[in-house]
């Protein structure tokens, strides 16, 4: 029972001296009466002899207490605590006999027992490839744990942080000699055999967790071949990268990703800006021609229809029709335009006219803005009716609305 | 008198604890021990626990049972491509015959690190021999291993020895061999970035034609379509306009040149030099004809 086990507050004092029988934990009188019978033999009374051969009542009594305290005081080196988390491993005369749990504990004192406590809560750190600095919190490299070939004849700058633990106290003891040398070394070994039937890629990207994963199993089955009674909790990959001397070429490459998407994205963004105006684009060609055609039909039509009546009266009175629009027509003409009358049979003579004068009064204005603001359909139907009424030209039919 | 009593008591147990001492040894659960008399192996088998011996005349040797480590510095071994890697190994082993090691090697744990060492060189050294280092690294890591430690093992038992295990803990190339190893993956990720770039130049080079291809088919095929429609629009005039002004070609002719000249002449601007014989001034000079 442990001496600070709680509830209990009259069995706390493992020093108490009077205890109930069969309460258990160490009770002095009790041991030494267990020694002195478990010793009986090997020790042939050595320590009765010695109180009985004495002459002298008083000088055997005094040494009889001598030795007594002197017993008592060997007998007390026999204690010892084992804490919480931790496991004693009692060994007499070098054989290992139990195994105590946490609690005040006793074994029989040197030189027949000795016991060895060894903490198996404690997870414990193993580092490759870096170390870390427990006061500043900062890590220092170990290039040569930490660069290790690959597959393919790469070299990978890894680093791993092994957890482990113990599970089996007296294994840890007493297989292997140096045992955190030895986790250390097959940490290493294994590590870097898993990593050397991986890629380079691999071990970077997607494979890292399984690397971690391999590595333990590896070590794990290492260890238990040794039988070091360690449990190793995870192997953690700290930190896969190429080494410092590629990096930048590394990093180059996935920047090359990043523009080959951003070229692609560019052009797309292009396309998607062409297409949909070569669209409207598309669109505004055919509804101006659908315009031009309706408005094309739509004069026409109108056109024919007004040539139609009048055509229906025109063979009712052909002859005065006839004269009366040429009337009306020249009249409209010459009313509107600078007319010069000239009889030429009235002589022969020449005739003055002042040209110069006359034309001036368009240029002064300036001949080409000065021409009435006309369209284009409108010059062309006064070039076309120049030059000939019975054109019958594309260009003609398109200006059919600046004709009468 | 009672003190030299006590004194020769004192010198008697004295004597008795020396004997014990002498009589009584232990063996620890992490030894192995061996009783010598004068040079005469006498028992090497005891187990872990308190042993007895003749005094004085026996002598007890000690030996570690544990695991013991021999991790030798890492050496360089050729491959088969007669490529030099650098080779950091451990041997795990044991004393497992305690006699056969102290006859042996004399109990001296140096020796048989010396021994050990040598044959698992010479072990390396024939497996890597044997093949090239993406193997060695890689594929038959493995297997070397096995091989050395069955090996190493064979050979340490006539030392008293098992050898639990022969791992190699690295294999790396020499450092300048290393520095070529940097050069050939820079190399290696360069071809990748220029392949990619020029992946994407070509992707986008791909997209931007096709995207002017279809803007140039579009707009093409809207012309043609805009074209037909016109030309229907112009075919429907043309037949409305041969329809109305057929039916009376001449009255067309006078109606759309009388049209024409109007819009011919109709400003200031324009001059008309007139000849009076026009039939239009034909009542300017007399009022019948």
């Amino acid at each position: 029972m442990a001496w600070n086990e709680p509830g209990k507050p009259g069995d706390k004092d493992p020093w108490g001296q009077r205890r109930k029988p069969g309460a258990g934990g160490p009770d002095i009188d009790r041991i030494v009466k267990d020694i002195q019978q478990k010793f009986a033999g090997l020790f042939g009374g050595l320590f009765g002899g010695g109180g009985r051969g004495g002459d002298s009542h008083a000088s055997g009594f005094g040494f009889g207490l001598i030795l007594v305290v002197a017993l008592m005081i060997w007998l007390a080196t026999g204690f010892y605590v084992v804490n919480q988390g931790e496991r004693g491993v009692v060994l007499r005369f070098g054989k290992e006999t139990q195994i105590t749990d946490a609690g005040l504990r006793w074994h029989l004192p040197f030189p027949l027992e000795s016991v060895e406590k060894v903490n198996v809560e404690k997870v414990s750190t193993i580092e490759i490839g870096y170390r870390s600095n427990p006061r500043t919190g900062g890590k220092s490299k170990v290039p040569k744990e930490a660069l290790m070939l690959t597959e393919d004849e790469n070299i990978i700058d890894i680093e791993f942080a092994v957890q482990y633990k113990i599970k089996d106290a007296a294994q840890y003891l007493f297989n292997v000699r140096d045992p955190e040398t030895t986790i250390a070394q097959a940490t290493e070994s294994a590590v870097r055999e898993v990593v050397g039937k991986s890629t380079l890629d691999f071990a970077l990207t997607e494979g890292r967790d399984q690397v971690s994963r391999s590595s333990r199993e590896l070590l794990q089955q290492i260890l238990d071949r040794y039988n070091t009674g360690v449990h190793i909790v995870t192997v953690e990959t700290q930190k896969a990268q190429p080494p410092d001397e590629v990096k930048p070429a590394f990093d180059d490459a996935v920047k090359a990703r990043e523009d080959e998407q951003r070229l692609i994205n560019e052009a797309e963004a292009y396309a998607n800006d062409v297409i949909p105006r070569a669209r409207g684009g598309a669109a505004r060609l055919i509804q101006e021609a659908e315009g031009y055609k309706s408005s094309v039909i739509a004069r026409a039509d109108g056109d024919a229809r007004r040539f139609s009546q009048i055509a229906n009266e025109y063979v009712k009175a052909p002859a005065v029709t006839r004269e009366r629009l040429y009337i009306e027509t020249m009249e409209q003409v010459l009313s509107s335009t600078t007319t010069i009358f000239i009889d030429q049979k009235a002589g022969n003579n020449l005739i003055y006219l002042p040209l110069d004068k006359l034309v001036p009064m368009g240029e002064a204005a300036g001949a080409v803005p000065y021409v009435p603001p006309l369209t284009e359909a409108d010059a062309t139907a006064a070039g076309a009716a120049r030059n000939g009424a019975a054109s019958r030209g594309r260009t003609d039919l398109r200006s059919r609305g600046a004709t009468p | 008198m009672n003190q030299n009593k006590l004194l020769a008591l004192l010198g008697i147990v004295l004597l008795v604890l020396i004997t014990v001492k002498s009589a009584v040894y232990t063996v620890d659960e992490r030894e192995k021990v061996i009783i010598v008399r004068f040079g005469q192996v006498l028992r090497y088998d005891d187990g872990p626990g308190l042993h007895f011996k003749t005094p004085f005349l026996d002598e007890a040797r000690y030996f570690d049972s544990r695991i013991l480590t021999l991790d030798s510095d890492p050496q360089p071994f050729l491959t088969k491509e007669k490529k030099y890697v650098v080779v950091d190994s451990f041997v795990k082993w044991r004393i497992e015959d305690a006699l056969k090691y102290y006859l042996t090697v004399g109990g001296q744990e140096t020796d048989a690190r010396r021994r050990l060492e040598q044959v698992v060189n010479s072990g390396l050294r024939d497996e890597f021999g044997k093949r090239e280092v993406k193997t060695v690294i890689s594929a038959d890591r493995n297997k070397i291993m096995q091989i050395l430690t069955e090996y190493t093992d064979r050979e340490a038992r006539k030392f008293g020895i098992v050898v639990t295990d022969v791992r190699i803990q690295r294999v790396d190339l020499p450092e300048e061999v290393s520095q070529s190893v940097y050069q050939r993956m820079k190399a290696e990720r360069s071809r990748i970035a220029n392949e990619l770039r020029a992946q994407g130049a070509e992707a986008a080079e791909k997209i931007r034609a096709n995207a002017e291809r279809q803007r140039q088919v579009l707009l093409a095929e809207a012309y043609g379509k805009a074209e037909r429609v016109r030309g229907e629009g112009d075919a429907r005039a043309t037949a409305l306009y041969g329809q109305a002004y057929g039916r009376a070609p001449e009255f067309y002719s006078l109606y759309r040149s009388l049209g024409a000249y109007k819009e011919s002449f109709r400003s200031k601007e324009d001059i008309l030099i007139v000849d009076p014989s026009s039939d239009f001034f034909r009542y300017m000079k007399k009022p019948t004809r």
